[in-house]
């Protein structure tokens, strides 16, 4: 569990950081959000303090950083921005080897880590491990970035921007990719952006910023149906909050019991694609299938446009 | 259809070489004859410089090389022609020496004339163009500096050129030959060393204390300002005080004039590309690259060591490379000022009007630089393997 509580930073009059506190749960991922400038990237840094806080700390596990020396703390704990900072003059699989090396782990356990991580990724160790930084595409260097920072089993992975540099096809692979993955490890993220869509795809539970001060903190429904301010109802967007809500809910949750006509739509889709689905077809409703294909009832458009705003 | 004529692909280069070739061989002198080492000689004609079958032979080499530089296309057949070229003319000036050289006359001397230094530039040129046109890689180019390395040093043991002039003045003085050329290495090294030692720490100073920057280029690129000779007359009074006053300064060797100067002023001039090179180098690290270094935990040191000083390598070696260079060539002054090396040959040939001393002095310089800065190159590219390969 990562508590922060009460953290400020400022330079000279600026205030960057005004006394924000949050608390994330293990396992969880918690995305920062909000305009550039507002103190996310400040606010990340202080985590793994590359930036001391004026005021306030940060508890992890009941642990107050500040007690750990900083380079300990910062093996702990990944950390991976924009550009991934891969070492030009050092392999892929050097690259990813720099915390478990710098840990004392032998060789083999190393090597064995290294080539564990790559499939992890799917980069094929013996195409990828010896090449070069420059011999990547952006969406493999990202890849890399990411192994590399969870090289050492971090509990704790910190994320500014990682999927700035990617174009949004592959942006949208790379974010599956990383919940597939975070699902698997049940690594404790929390992340920066300044993309709605991203905060709401990835997060548990997004963090609005605003001029150095947190608006809000709160699930993306909450956020959706109850924003605390004028600004964090702009920021998610008035026009796109029902689609935003229905992409939180499973066909599962507005499922109805009965049967339809025509092809079936998996019990774990979103009501977003059963809704694009139904308006595609023509149909008021369609037959829900479970994982097997065996049908298990229907969903309908009135059905799921109960779930596109805030319930009663 | 279109016409099939057979093209003749004339080589712009080559062509001038050709031309370089024609005038050394039939319109000026291989050789020059003098009675003795300081009166003005009488050129020979390469027809005349060798006895008639070395003469046929050499002529019809150094042709068909000016025929290949013109017309030949491929680099390896090019590099192939310069280098028989090279292995005909340089023996056959030996046995020109030899040949022109009367029987028991221990006082005339035979050098070199402008016919065989435009035929050796020919084709080294030619050489040179066929080795860029195939991109040879750092090994390449070290295993050719080896290999022309090897062929000089067979000429010279085998006892070849001991009829040329120069090589007479080399038996004369053998001895201090060698001692000079220790001094001028001591010099040249010793002060890039000594340069290395107090730059690279600074450079770094000044990379990390931006308020330092400005002071330490200023201060240095003042004194790269100073003219050689200025700079040993500055040394003196200074170092004079240091010998005459304490007793240790003395007993090192250090005086006012002599290898002290030398060698100080060479660390002088050195410290500016050092500095400025590794400042440039490190600051053309990523930041990013830094940040992410930082943020996994690595200390202050293990950036440098492991992250910052690789990755700026190939810069501070360009910045020592320079100096490598500048200080074979700059040594030579030293001995204006007693501090020995190579330019004691130069200045006491220029005093005796006895040029082949001064050729004892300046060719083992060039030489040297030459091969410095061809090992340096080879060592940068090596450096930047990995890192900064294009595929």
């Amino acid at each position: 569990m990562i508590e922060i509580e009460n953290l400020s930073k400022r330079y000279g009059d600026n205030i960057v950081v005004d006394d924000v506190s949050f608390t994330v749960g293990d396992g969880e991922i918690v995305v920062v959000v909000g305009t550039s400038g507002a103190g996310k990237s400040t606010l990340l840094r202080m985590i793994n303090r590359l930036v001391a806080p004026d005021a306030g700390r940060v508890l992890i596990d009941g642990q107050d950083t500040t007690t750990i020396p900083e380079d300990e703390l910062r093996h702990r704990i990944g950390y991976v921005i924009q550009g991934y900072g891969l070492f030009p003059h050092r392999t892929v699989a050097q690259n990813i080897a720099t915390v478990p090396r710098l840990l004392g782990w032998d060789k083999a356990r190393i090597a064995a880590r290294v080539e564990e991580l790559l499939d992890l990724f799917q980069l094929d160790p013996g195409e990828f491990a010896q090449k070069f930084p420059h011999q990547l595409s952006g969406g493999q260097q990202q890849r890399v970035g990411v192994a590399r920072a969870l090289a050492a089993k971090p509990a704790l992975l910190l994320m500014d921007e990682p999927f700035g540099a990617l174009d949004p096809v592959i942006r949208g692979k790379a974010q599956d990719d990383l919940l597939a993955i975070q699902r698997r490890l049940g690594t404790t993220i929390v992340l920066v952006t300044h993309d709605m869509n991203e905060a709401f795809h990835l997060g548990d539970r997004i963090a609005v910023m605003d001029g150095a001060r947190l608006l809000q903190y709160a699930t993306p429904a909450q956020l959706l149906t109850h924003p605390a301010e004028a600004f964090v109802e702009q920021l998610v967007g008035t026009v796109e909050r029902p689609f935003r809500l229905l992409s939180l809910v499973t066909v599962k949750d507005a499922m109805e019991p009965g049967s339809a006509d025509g092809e079936p739509i998996t019990v774990s889709a979103t009501l977003r694609d059963a809704l694009a689905q139904l308006i595609w077809r023509g149909r008021p409703a369609l037959p829900v299938a479970d994982a097997s294909g065996a049908p298990i009832g229907r969903i309908s458009v009135d059905g799921i446009l109960k779930h596109g705003r805030p319930l009663a | 259809m279109p016409t099939l004529r057979p093209t003749l692909h004339l080589d712009r280069l080559g062509s001038v070489i050709a031309g370089l070739i024609g005038l050394a061989l039939f319109a000026s002198p291989f050789v020059t004859y003098r009675a003795n080492r300081i009166v003005s000689g009488e050129g020979r004609l390469l027809v005349d410089a060798l006895p008639p079958a070395g003469a046929l032979i050499t002529v019809v080499v150094v042709l068909g090389v000016a025929f290949c530089a013109a017309l030949a296309r491929k680099p390896l057949a090019r590099l192939a022609a310069a280098s028989l070229g090279l292995c005909v003319i340089f023996p056959a000036i030996g046995i020109s020496a030899g040949f022109v050289t009367p029987a028991g006359n221990t006082f005339a001397r035979v050098s070199p004339a402008i016919g065989f230094w435009l035929l050796a530039l020919a084709f080294a040129l030619l050489a040179a163009d066929a080795l860029t046109r195939l991109r040879l890689g750092p090994w390449g180019r070290l295993g050719a500096l080896s290999v022309a390395a090897g062929a000089l040093a067979l000429l010279l043991v085998s006892g070849a050129w001991n009829d040329l002039s120069l090589m007479k003045e080399y038996a004369n003085r053998a001895e201090t030959f060698w001692r000079e050329a220790r001094q001028h290495l001591w010099l040249a090294l010793g002060s890039m060393l000594a340069a290395c030692l107090v730059g690279l720490p600074l450079g770094l100073a000044s990379h990390r204390v931006p308020a330092l920057r400005a002071a330490i280029l200023n201060g240095l690129g003042i004194v790269q300002t100073i003219p050689s000779i200025a700079l040993f007359g500055i040394l003196i009074a200074p170092l004079g005080f240091l010998a005459a006053n304490v007793p240790l300064a003395a007993a090192l060797g250090i005086r006012g004039i002599g290898a002290a100067p030398a060698f100080i002023a060479l660390f002088l001039y050195s410290l500016l590309p050092v500095v400025a090179n590794t400042m440039a180098g490190l600051s053309q690290v990523p930041a990013d690259v830094i940040e992410a270094a930082r943020g996994m935990g690595l200390s202050r040191r293990q950036r440098l060591v492991q992250i910052e000083l690789p990755l700026a390598l190939p810069v501070i070696l360009a910045g020592i490379r320079i100096v490598l260079v500048q200080n074979l060539g700059l040594a030579t002054i030293a001995a204006l000022i007693g501090g020995g090396g190579f330019g004691t040959f130069v200045f006491q040939g220029i005093g005796q009007t006895a040029i082949d001393l001064v050729l004892l002095g300046a060719i083992p310089t060039v030489a040297l630089s030459f091969a410095a800065a061809i090992i340096l190159d080879a060592i940068i590219d090596l450096t930047r393997r990995g890192a900064h390969d294009r595929d």
